[in-house]
């Protein structure tokens, strides 16, 4: 998914000569042709994320728009007080391109894995947070990136990523996309793992029991109205995400269904309040451990019918 | 050139003093010690228009250490930026003006107030400039204590690697940071002679001496070295107010009313 998602900022930049693309010394056997092409516009700063940040800030600050790649807790953690001060307080035009959504990066471990990006980075003003499900996502999304201004994080997966959608749609920015409708129990996911709520749905289908799922693809702004619609006419929501509970879609949803005093109850599934000693060579493994994948969802809502 | 400006620091100072909230306003002591410098940078080397502020050919200033943002602001409004007028809401409920820079002000490139963040924006601004070709010079006023912080030395070396000699960092060297003194603190040793092998130049200057800044600049500008400058410009603390003069206390301590109407009867 990241590929596709560096891609699409080549291409942008071809059509903008006023952009940059910084990268803080990731990206191998990824970002080469940009470089290629753009030699002085393509910058590695070194493994100094902080600099990064404010290189960006500086570079923007001067009218460009600069793409910033790598690693979610190397981009959004190390230097979240540059991206806090010198890019949402500024308002610039950062897209800050994050590789690794979740346990994408397997088996490097709870250092390589994010699960608390989407939680630190919603608390910022200004922002803009994607979060794509598949590579047609991904690249909807950059699109829509051009065209925006102000600082943008785009959550994108590993080097891998299910097929979701065949073909591009009208994803419009800040509202949730119904993929199946449903009665009683609907299923709100974010990014690659909405896979597995899509699964869980054409189980529960084949027992004729229609479970709705709604992929929240962009978290900043959020859909807030989807979600108080669906709390007002259902009786369970699950929330689905590669993230820690807290903070993260199931604290968005819960935050709405406590001030829209809907029907339903809600059940967040998502990583606990801890850090993953297992090893795991893929999120699919990953998820299945932490039932978080379509059986564990299945299980899970078979509780609490 | 030296006369005139320091007339025009005089004015400077006496506004930054008159601005204060008493009992409220901090920072004092190195608001004070800037004061030349700004005056230095406003009033002969920057190449800025208060009548556009957004001018697409000018320099571009950033005061890294944020929490002097009187200094600034009192600097910008006697160059032209702002009515002087502006300065009375510094500090005050509802007023235009906060402790810290921001870009709320015209002639404020970029709001700061915490430590490390102005040398790695004002790297990325210089590589725009050469990358575009321009003669714009990208230059950034930090404090000593500042060298703390390791964004810092990471914009140093990347500046040393990319060889931007449009960029000019001036170390305000009071020798003091939050909590003391700043050799007592981390011992940076020679300032210069660490940024030299990093890959700059490096100046040591009086820093309320306008001959010696005025020296800096002209051979940072006839240089062929192609390398960032780095201006560690000596400092006194709450420079031109007899109680406050080399006092660490004027980092935190607001002055009372009948303080500040002593200093500025002093002053007249």
């Amino acid at each position: 998914m990241r590929q596709v998602t560096i891609e699409a900022a080549h291409k942008i930049m071809q059509s903008n000569p006023k952009s940059y693309f910084l990268v803080g010394d990731l990206g191998y056997h990824a970002v080469e042709a940009i470089e290629q092409e753009f030699p002085n516009r393509f910058i590695n700063v070194g493994i100094a994320e902080q600099d990064m940040i404010g290189i960006a800030a500086g570079l923007a600050l001067n009218g460009n728009k600069v793409f910033v790649y790598s690693i979610i807790p190397f981009l959004t953690m190390r230097p979240f007080e540059q991206i806090r001060n010198d890019l949402c307080y500024q308002n610039l035009d950062v897209v800050l391109i994050g590789a690794g959504g979740g346990f994408a990066y397997g088996v490097l471990g709870p250092t390589h894995f994010a699960l608390e990006d989407i939680a630190i980075m919603r608390s910022l003003p200004n922002i803009t947070i994607f979060s794509p499900a598949d590579e047609t996502e991904a690249v909807l999304q950059m699109n829509l990136a051009k065209h925006i201004k102000g600082p943008i994080y785009i959550r994108t997966g590993g080097r891998t990523a299910p097929k979701i959608f065949d073909k591009r749609y009208d994803l419009k920015l800040g509202k949730g996309k119904i993929m199946c409708e449903g009665e009683d129990v609907w299923i709100i996911a974010t990014g690659p793992i909405l896979g597995e709520a899509i699964e869980a749905a054409k189980e529960f289908a084949k027992k004729k029991i229609k479970i709705g799922v709604v992929n929240m693809h962009t978290l900043k702004p959020f859909d807030k109205k989807l979600v108080a619609s669906i709390s007002g006419k259902s009786k369970l929501i699950v929330t689905l995400e590669e993230h820690f509970i807290a903070g993260g879609l199931g604290s968005l949803v819960a935050e709405v269904m406590a001030e829209d005093h809907g029907t339903a109850r809600l059940i967040r599934m998502g990583v606990d309040d801890r850090f993953m000693k297992e090893v795991a060579t893929t999120d699919k493994y990953a998820r299945k451990i932490l039932g978080l994948d379509a059986m564990g969802i299945i299980q899970k809502i078979k509780e609490n019918l | 050139m030296k006369d005139k400006l320091e007339n025009i620091a005089k004015e400077v100072r006496r506004g930054l003093i008159t601005a204060l909230n008493p009992g409220i306003s901090h920072h004092i002591g190195c608001s004070l010690g800037i004061v030349e410098l700004l005056t230095y940078l406003y009033f002969e080397e920057l190449h800025v228009d208060p009548n556009c502020p957004k001018d697409s050919e000018r320099d571009m200033f950033i005061l890294s250490k944020g929490h002097a943002g009187i200094a600034l602001f009192t600097t910008l409004a006697h160059r032209g930026f702002f009515d002087r007028k502006l300065l009375e809401g510094y500090d005050q409920d509802g007023g235009f003006l906060p402790e810290h820079a921001t870009t709320v002000v015209p002639g404020v490139e970029l709001s700061t107030g915490s430590l490390g963040h102005g040398l790695p924006v004002a790297a990325g601004l210089a590589v725009d400039f050469m990358a575009t070709k321009s003669k714009r010079r990208a230059i950034v006023l930090m404090s000593d204590g500042e060298l703390d912080e390791g964004s810092n030395w990471e914009a140093i070396m990347f500046g040393g690697h990319r060889k931007l000699a449009n960029l000019v960092a001036i170390v305000d060297k009071n020798g003091f940071q939050g909590y003391g003194v700043t050799t007592d603190i981390i011992n940076l040793g020679s300032i210069a002679d660490k940024v030299r092998m990093f890959g700059w130049d490096a100046y040591e200057i009086d820093g309320h001496d306008f001959t010696q800044m005025k020296l800096a600049f002209t051979q940072i500008k006839q240089s062929k070295s192609g390398k960032p400058s780095m201006i560690i410009a000596k400092t006194v603390k709450g420079k031109g107010i007899a109680g406050l003069e080399g006092k660490f206390e004027s980092h935190y301590h607001s002055i009372d009313q009948t303080t500040k109407n002593a200093i500025l009867t002093e002053m007249k």
